[in-house]
């Protein structure tokens, strides 16, 4: 029998005993009032603590430290390049074709942005060489151009729904079940999505939609606030035959994204929001939906 | 062309394998920081120190992430530069601090609580955890706060897991006492029972 003290009520607790100990502390609690009032109140105290901090992972994480992660010491600095290697010729084109394509205007049309991208993304393969070192430098630039296409194409939606203003075109509006609305866009995507409740934040769900991002079917998510600080955010749910990778910040414009990978899907949340609010709105995001 | 300019030019293509494993540190590292934030902020009780720390810890790892180990926890390595760097700057600044520095403004708080019951409730446990000695505060942002087994917690630390569990209870039951002393256990209870 081990000694009655706090540091088996507290073990106890945090499910750090043994069978045979934790029998023992049951016993324990079974026959002494103190030792259960005790334990409630190391419960409460435990939970206490969690709430005192955990605000801090839904605040904003200042531009200085992303800097920092990143290496680059001046804050605010130039956004991340999603692999670094001279540009090649398919790749100058590909960036004169990104500046058109984030300098759309207002009244840029969907079907520009599904032929160019779905154009620009046939074409990789005539652009890349074919010989063996060739080969070798194909795949990864492939990933980056379709990773680049990718993020243009979330921006290029999303600044679509934002100049269209309260005409956006919407497939599944957000009012009447939200879950039937999902049902029927995920039956045109590889796997069923699920819609992030973002309230917390201010944000409400305002519709879906079905759109084409880099060649693939994708479903548009958008959330509006009366809070210009955050709003009006879009997050884009696709599909990928990429690696995962962690998410990570990049921006078009004024556009902000942060995008992340996860077991065949892809994601992106898009917005004009600081990179701070994003952080902590995408963290928040991936948590729901266990996509990260 | 000749070959020998078509076969520069193509090596130019390929991605260094070192700039992509740079770029996957710096993703693992961003996804990482809302975690590192709160741990530093309830070690130092003040967004700043913590900000200021969680960046020194990061600039720490990016020169040394030839140390980190594929394989091992990423989470784990970088609690521990932010612990290691933290309790550096203890002893080399000798922080004692003061009652009159516990406030509400050092802690930069700025979190949605919507009442002010549960408000007051919560400024008074990080008070109390700023109270603790650096030790048990460590053990505590780890275990209860972060959800580390005590195991993981002993490795971050580097010393034996019951030390870790004798820390934590000795942290726990001063918590307690001051949130009793305080009220805000009390507070907090009536808290959840109207909830």
């Amino acid at each position: 029998m081990h000694k009655r003290s706090d540091d088996r009520l507290v073990a106890y607790l945090d499910g750090e005993l043994e069978a045979v100990e934790q029998r023992e502390v049951e016993a324990w609690l079974d026959g002494d009032p103190a030792a259960r009032d005790q334990l409630a109140a190391l419960a409460q105290s435990a939970k206490l603590v969690r709430r005192a901090f955990d605000g801090v992972l839904h605040e904003p994480v200042p531009n200085r430290l992303i800097a920092a992660a990143r290496g680059d010491t001046r804050a605010g600095g130039k956004g991340p390049e999603i692999l670094p290697f001279k540009q090649p010729q398919a790749a100058k084109r590909l960036a004169r074709w990104r500046q058109w394509q984030v300098g759309l205007p207002i009244a840029a049309s969907l079907f520009g942005v599904l032929v160019g991208g779905g154009t620009i993304y046939l074409g990789i393969s005539k652009f890349a060489p074919a010989d063996t070192a060739g080969a070798l430098a194909r795949p990864a630039l492939e990933a980056a151009i379709s990773n680049n296409l990718w993020l243009d194409n979330a921006a290029g939606y999303f600044k679509l729904f934002v100049s269209a203003g309260d005409n956006a075109p919407v497939d599944i509006p957000a009012n009447g079940d939200s879950r039937e609305a999902l049902q029927k866009i995920s039956q045109s995507l590889p796997q069923q999505i699920r819609l992030p409740d973002l309230k917390p934040w201010g944000l409400n769900f305002r519709g879906a939609r079905l759109i084409i991002v880099d060649g693939r079917p994708a479903a548009q998510l958008t959330y509006t606030t009366d809070n210009k600080a955050i709003g009006p955010l879009a997050l884009i749910i696709g599909s990928s035959n990429q690696p995962d990778i962690a998410p990570t910040f990049d921006r078009r414009q004024d556009v902000n994204l942060i995008y992340w990978r996860h077991q065949g899907r892809a994601y992106a949340l898009v917005g004009q929001a600081n990179v701070g609010y994003l952080w902590g709105i995408g963290n928040d995001v991936a948590w729901q939906l266990d996509a990260i | 062309m000749s070959p020998g300019q078509r076969l520069a030019e193509l090596s130019a293509l390929r991605v260094p394998d070192e700039s992509v494993a740079d770029h996957r540190f710096g993703d693992q590292l961003i996804a990482l920081l809302p975690r590192l934030r709160r741990f530093a902020r309830g070690l130092t009780g003040s967004a700043v120190d913590a900000d200021d720390l969680v960046q020194a810890a990061s600039e720490r790892a990016l020169a040394r992430r030839h140390q980190f180990q594929e394989g091992t926890r990423f989470d784990s390595w970088m609690f521990r530069i932010v612990q290691t760097i933290w309790i550096d700057q203890i002893r080399s600044r000798e922080v004692r601090k003061e009652q009159s520095d516990l406030g509400e403004d050092r802690l930069g708080s700025d979190e949605p609580v919507r009442r002010v019951e549960a408000r007051l409730a919560l400024s008074e446990v990080r008070q109390a955890v700023d109270q603790l000695p650096p030790d048990q505060r460590t053990a505590l942002m780890l275990v209860t706060v972060d959800g580390l087994s005590y195991k993981e917690a002993a490795e971050i630390v580097q010393v034996p897991v019951g030390t870790i569990m004798s820390r934590l209870a000795r942290a726990r039951v001063a918590l307690q006492l001051a949130l009793e002393a305080g009220g805000g256990l009390r507070r907090s209870r009536k808290d959840a029972q109207a909830q």
